[in-house]
């Protein structure tokens, strides 16, 4: 794993704010703080830590969603983005229009979203509900059609988090049949997870944020 | 080593009360499986006394012993098997593999030669030949045993396993890869196959194809074919959304938020023209049949204003809060947090066409034909958008600072409403506070609508363009603003 860095955070930090208005000082939740490593082109990067460690929140900083407290992020480059699932999504739409909007909202030209309509909607399986509206699906139709639609995006980094349990077990098995796949291609990954097994089958390298922050400042 | 088992099939006499073999050697065969050798010779031992003419007993109790390091008595027990059984091969194949534990490689090599002569048909014959042929050095006899096997018997994985094992041994690391591929490709479902694969890579430090093999044991060998990283990607993002998307996505969200609004209801799109046409009524009925004040012509000045004004109350009120609601989606993708209430600035433009039209359907039967200075409504309109837009975006962009804010929002429309000159005309107000008056950019706005459609005249040029100046001044502090709290609105919306 020695290829180009593509990513480097630098003393990275982040705080919510918990509470605290007008008249109440504020209090703060430290997710995590001088957190620096450097992403390096085509490994898979696991992130680890227990519930409110920042794991989430580091995927979206890495996005380039949020942006961070203390510390910066370089990007050398490369495009990145979160595997966001059924973003956008209208209940009143048919199928086809939410995908086309989803797929544009993650980053598809309409154009590239047109053109992958007919793939999303043989790999979702979803055939003739494809024109009804979305609130007429099981919720393991809408996290098929979800999944088709983000499936066929391609950044340089691919942020996922722990999104993989999606639809029946069939689809579900096909779906982590083609993200593993994704994640075994050139592309480079940052994957969150709980599971100790995926982390071992998937990942290169783990950087475990429980050991870096997660503490409660004023 | 669990090779020939096969029991010569001897049906028990009639009054057997005894288990059938097969299941009784089950239960030597579960110790044997979890490696409690000592059991399974005491097991082997029991069966034997109860099931003396089935080859098992002796075979397999060798094996144990052997593995218990009882060599001696596991000879004697293999050498009294190949007297008993002359048409089994496993007394001749596991004397071999004993032999071989006990470094008698002469006698090893004498019992598979008796072996291959006897059974030429049995697969392991052939494998163990050469396994003992490679124990002693000899590459070449060991890589003919081999390939006999694999001529002779092509559906027999540990043939062709034995093929990559015997590069492997050697230390021949491109060939062994290619062997196991060749036995990933005839047997799919065999686990060395991958296993074995995703060492060879190991050995060579190439670690993501290990692992990538150890995946498609998994997920099979279509997807290992499938997922070959020279695939090029599907769609390949953008860093940055151009303006060009971003515009066409803003379209595309306005569009279908219409479709999905009128969706919601029966009459679906009819709606759009309802509930302007009812509310004018009321206003109608109020003040121009019920009130009868401002004399002539009140009904047309009143709608004049109130059509305009009610797209900037609509579009305000909608887009004030579109940051505090899009705040799931604004988690999930990097966009422009301007996409919010450009969304709702465009979909009550939408609507309000309608509402346009059927206000010059009015105007026509009141009395007033459209005249050339309608092509002022042009601009006009135009100014009334950048307004929108600005004031509309400008209060989203604070309100998820300050939530309390949006209660204020539509008492602040309220004082509008009375503020702009929808109900009274210009000279109903005193000469000083005209221009005062005029600041006000909606009742400015509402002003040249009226000269335009009731009085016939081109709109006040200077005004038009002070507000335009104004309105850009505005929208590019706002836009500004926007750039640095980009990356801060996900979070704030959050807390």
């Amino acid at each position: 794993m020695n290829g180009q860095i593509v990513l480097s955070a630098r003393d990275l930090g982040v705080r919510y704010k918990r509470r605290g208005g007008l008249f109440r000082p504020p209090r703060y939740h430290q997710a995590f703080r001088g957190l620096t490593f450097d992403l390096y082109q085509g490994e898979t990067l696991a992130l680890t830590g227990r519930n409110g460690a920042g794991k989430s929140t580091l995927l979206k900083v890495l996005a380039g969603i949020l942006r961070p407290d203390e510390g910066r992020l370089i990007n050398h480059g490369v495009t990145v983005s979160l595997l966001s699932l059924q973003a956008g999504f209208d209940p009143e739409l048919p199928g086809t229009d939410n995908a086309l909007l989803s797929a544009m909202l993650l980053g598809y030209t309409r154009a590239q979203a047109r053109a992958s309509l007919s793939r999303i909607a043989a790999f979702s399986e979803l055939g003739a509900f494809m024109d009804e509206p979305v609130k007429t699906y099981s919720s393991g139709m809408r996290a098929r059609l979800g999944f088709s639609v983000a499936m066929f995006l391609s950044p340089d980094v691919l942020l996922i988090d722990e999104a993989l349990a999606v639809g029946d077990r069939s689809f579900r098995e096909k779906a982590e049949r083609e993200m593993n796949k994704k994640i075994h291609s050139l592309q480079t990954v940052v994957l969150v997870s709980h599971s100790e097994s995926q982390i071992e089958k998937l990942a290169d390298r783990v950087i475990d944020l429980q050991s870096l922050g997660g503490r409660h400042v004023l | 080593m669990a090779e020939s088992l096969s029991p010569t099939p001897s049906p028990p006499p009639e009054h057997d009360r005894r288990l059938a073999p097969r299941d009784a050697f089950q239960w030597a065969f579960d110790a044997q499986a979890a490696r409690q050798w000592q059991q399974a010779a005491r097991r082997w031992a029991t069966l034997r006394a109860v099931y003396p003419d089935h080859p098992p007993v002796w075979i397999q109790a060798a094996v144990a012993l052997r593995e218990l390091g009882s060599h001696d008595e596991a000879r004697h027990l293999l050498a009294e098997a190949r007297a008993r059984f002359e048409t089994h091969p496993g007394g001749w194949v596991q004397g071999a593999n004993t032999a071989l534990a006990d470094g008698d490689t002469a006698l090893a090599a004498r019992l598979l030669e008796e072996a291959r002569q006897r059974f030429p048909d049995d697969p392991p014959v052939w494998v163990r030949s050469a396994h003992l042929a490679l124990a002693t050095g000899d590459r070449e006899g060991a890589l003919r045993f081999n390939r006999h096997a694999r001529d002779a018997f092509p559906e027999w994985a540990p043939a062709f396993d034995q093929h990559a094992e015997l590069a492997m041994a050697a230390g021949d690391w491109d060939s062994a890869r290619q062997r196991w591929a060749e036995v990933r490709r005839r047997f799919p479902d065999h686990p060395p196959g991958y296993r074995r694969a995703a060492e060879v890579e190991e050995r060579q430090g190439r670690h993501r194809e290990a692992r990538r093999l150890r995946l498609a044991e998994e997920h099979g060998l279509d997807w290992l074919e499938e997922s070959d990283p020279a695939e090029p990607p599907a769609v390949a993002p953008p860093r940055r959304r151009d303006g060009r998307n971003f515009i066409d996505l803003v379209w595309t969200k306005a569009r279908l938020n219409l479709k999905s609004e009128a969706n919601r209801n029966h009459l679906r799109y009819l709606w759009w023209v309802i509930d302007p046409l009812s509310y004018m009524a009321v206003f109608y009925v109020v003040f121009g049949l019920l009130l009868n004040r401002g004399g002539e012509g009140f009904v047309a000045y009143l709608l004049t204003g109130l059509v305009p004004f009610q797209w900037f109350a609509k579009t305000v009120q909608h887009a004030s809060n579109t940051i505090v609601e899009g705040r799931g989606l604004m988690n999930q993708v990097r966009i422009s947090p301007l996409f919010f209430p450009l969304v709702a600035v465009v979909q009550n433009a939408g609507k309000q066409t309608l509402v346009f039209l059927m206000l010059a359907v009015f105007l026509l039967l009141y009395g007033l034909a459209p005249t050339v200075h309608w092509l002022a409504l042009v601009p006009v309109v135009l100014v009334q958008l950048l307004l929108m837009v600005g004031v509309g975006c400008g209060l989203a962009m604070i309100i998820p600072f300050v939530r309390d804010l949006i209660n204020l929002v539509p008492t602040g429309l309220q004082f509008l409403l009375f503020a702009s000159g929808v109900f009274y005309t210009l000279d109903t107000i005193p000469e000083r506070w005209r221009d005062l008056f005029m600041v006000n950019p909606l009742a400015n706005l509402l002003h040249q609508y009226r000269l335009i459609l009731l009085d016939h005249q081109w709109p006040d040029w200077s005004q038009l363009g002070w507000l335009t100046l104004g309105c850009v001044i505005g929208l590019v502090v706002v836009i500004l603003a926007y750039r640095r709290l980009e990356g801060v609105f996900p979070r704030v919306v959050v807390e």
